[in-house]
């Protein structure tokens, strides 16, 4: 991660630096064995909650244990450029907090930022009515408050996403969940948390419409038997129904609390 | 990518949809356009490869196909020493994708950077994931390690840029010789096993006889090794551990009802979702090293199945058949090699 350009506007840490070192009992190697009190099949408690940035059309916060993010939406507003789009434009943006990671992350923008906006937007442009706004911009700005792996940073990223998408009122085609799982040997495991996901043979992120039985984004990166993807994909696809419940109850929830 | 009206893109769309699918350049859905693998282009590189796609193999004009020429891609691979971190094993793959202005004269810089970084972090996600680590890149364990820079450049782009890039990346990096070391440690003369020692003349010996360390300053722990120096040998050194595992990729164009492969530029902007797939096969067993959906439409878990099933079967075709050509073009460069060898000694 060479910084080719300085970052002048900013007081910088120093050159070097080191994470601090926790004296864990359960650390290192074990992380595929750790030890969090739910089953294999299980994720992690959602709290989400639309509605929480006040000048945007629409936003969430979800937190997932360890993994925290707020996302805001602002739109549909004008495009900005000149050129005429028939379809509207979807642009998400994913900012990691300098203090997200055990490592501290500089405030520039970096390459990590944008595969994670990639995989949110790939998740949820195609719910997204976008041939109902000509000429404007939706605009999705995520900002990750605490990170706890990359695989459950898009999936929250996703659910948020969209839950803002919603709150916002613009229309879609339906609500988009989005789970993951990590794979090692024949075991599987939804939902990994980052020392699991970093000690896994390989991860699946899925999201899709359950509303519509529709896959909008499949996401596998390590290694994986084509099987076994297969299987995680399917058991995703299973959680992601009750993380849908999760998102309406809480959308309905906010609009009977505001009138 | 390239703007296409409303008509062309239904045009193309009904064509592919109609009974037998039809295409511009007249392939069947699942034909690639031809292929051509070159390695060992860059005479610098620890290892490069030059892929094209769709490139006419008699110059130009010869039976043009389709009018834009073809997808064109170098890899190649820089082998650099790297200190190795307190809990890191050592090791690592860094990617790089670079697109040529040329090769897309339509897009602004900052779109292109874009493109760039996308491209990079497709090919980062999937190559230096750390479970396709080769475990020959550490020189000393626990000190120095090759840190293994693989770059790619796009020359030219007319469909399929993923499929091409995977290409050229598994190409380089079957090629890649990394280079044999030998440990070097410190011995203090004389103090190993008493005064049977005579202080020996050549205080700097280095080992022949194997990797071990020896020389100066003595010490009985065989990974106490403080740094290498580079074995004088004939060849360039050794392949790349996890040699049968660096995955191609396979694209598979959905429209609804069909799919098919090696996209056009144009049939690209007209198909609503692609999926990336990236399969190797080590020891004839197929693994998925990677999958990305991109595009607007969606899909569902039927069709997924069905598309993985065929995807694999795809990617072992192409599989085997650079398997082929990668074995005969190292067997083209070894002749080479050896006849520019022996040819230096007899004069």
């Amino acid at each position: 991660m060479a910084q080719s350009t300085f970052d002048r506007r900013r007081v910088n840490g120093p050159e070097e630096s080191f994470s601090p070192v926790f004296d864990e009992e359960d650390d290192a190697e074990l992380g595929w064995t750790v030890k969090h009190g739910r089953g294999l099949a299980d994720i992690r408690p959602i709290f989400l909650q639309p509605g929480l940035v006040s000048q945007a059309n629409g936003s969430a916060y979800i937190e997932t244990e360890k993994t925290k993010l707020a996302c805001a939406v602002y739109g549909p507003r004008q495009s900005k450029t000149t050129t005429y789009s028939e379809r509207g434009r979807l642009n998400v943006e994913v900012k990691f907090a300098p203090f997200s990671c055990v490592r501290r992350r500089s405030p520039l923008r970096d390459a990590e930022d944008r595969a994670v906006a990639i995989a949110v937007y790939q998740s949820i442009v195609s719910s997204i009515c976008l041939e109902l706004f000509p000429k404007s911009t939706i605009d999705v700005f995520i900002v990750v408050i605490e990170n706890d792996g990359i695989e459950g940073c898009i999936a929250s990223g996703s659910i948020a996403a969209s839950t803002a998408l919603a709150d916002a009122g613009i229309e879609m085609l339906g609500l988009v969940a989005s789970c993951s799982a990590g794979v090692r040997g024949d075991e599987i495991r939804l939902d990994p948390v980052e020392k699991e996901a970093a000690a896994a043979d390989g991860t699946v992120i899925l999201a899709c419409m359950p509303a519509l039985s529709s896959i909008t984004n499949v996401y596998q990166s390590g290694r994986v038997s084509v099987q076994g993807a297969l299987k995680c994909m399917e058991l995703c696809q299973d959680r992601c129904i009750d993380v849908h419940a999760v998102m309406a109850q809480s959308l309905l929830s906010s609009r009977t609390s505001t009138g | 990518m390239t703007g296409l009206s409303k008509v062309e893109i239904s045009y193309i769309r009904s064509s592919l949809l109609s009974d037998p699918p039809l295409r511009a350049d007249g392939r069947a859905p699942e034909d690639f356009r031809p292929i051509a693998v070159e390695t060992g282009v860059a005479p610098l590189a620890n290892g490069s490869a030059r892929v094209s796609i769709g490139q006419p193999r008699a110059g130009r004009g010869h039976e043009a196909e389709g009018a834009g020429g073809g997808t064109e891609v170098v890899a190649a691979v820089k082998l650099e020493v790297d200190g190795v971190g307190d809990d890191e094993e050592g090791g690592k793959v860094i990617c790089s994708v670079s697109c040529s202005p040329a090769a897309y004269p339509h897009l602004s810089s900052p779109a292109l950077d874009d493109l760039q970084s996308d491209l990079t972090s497709l090919l980062g996600s999937v190559l230096s994931h750390p479970s396709l680590c080769p475990q020959n890149l550490v020189i000393v364990p626990g000190q120095k390690a090759w840190a293994l820079r693989l770059d790619t450049i796009v020359f030219a782009d007319a469909g399929n840029v993923v499929d091409c890039l995977m290409l050229a990346c598994r190409a380089a990096l079957v090629d890649t010789r990394v280079p044999s070391t030998r440990s070097v440690e410190y011995r203090a003369p004389g103090r190993q096993s008493g005064t049977l020692n005579e202080v020996p003349d050549d205080l700097m010996d280095v080992d022949q006889s194997r990797n071990g360390p020896s020389s100066m300053l003595e010490t009985r722990d065989p990974s106490s090794a403080v740094d290498f120096e580079l074995a004088d040998y004939w060849d360039e050194g050794k392949v790349l551990e996890s040699r049968d595992s660096w995955p191609v990729c396979v694209t598979l164009n959905m429209l609804p009802t069909i799919h098919f492969l090696d996209a056009t530029s144009q049939e690209e902007t007209a198909v609503p979702l692609r999926l990336h797939t990236m399969f190797s096969f080590p020891g004839g067993k197929p693994t998925s090293h990677g999958m990305r959906m991109a595009g607007a439409g969606t899909s569902d878990m039927t069709q997924i199945g069905l598309l993985l099933k065929h995807a694999e079967k795809y990617a072992r075709n192409m599989w085997i058949g650079l398997e082929a050509k990668l074995a005969e073009e190292e067997a083209r460069r070894s002749v080479k090699a050896r006849e520019k060898f022996y040819g230096g000694r007899r004069r």
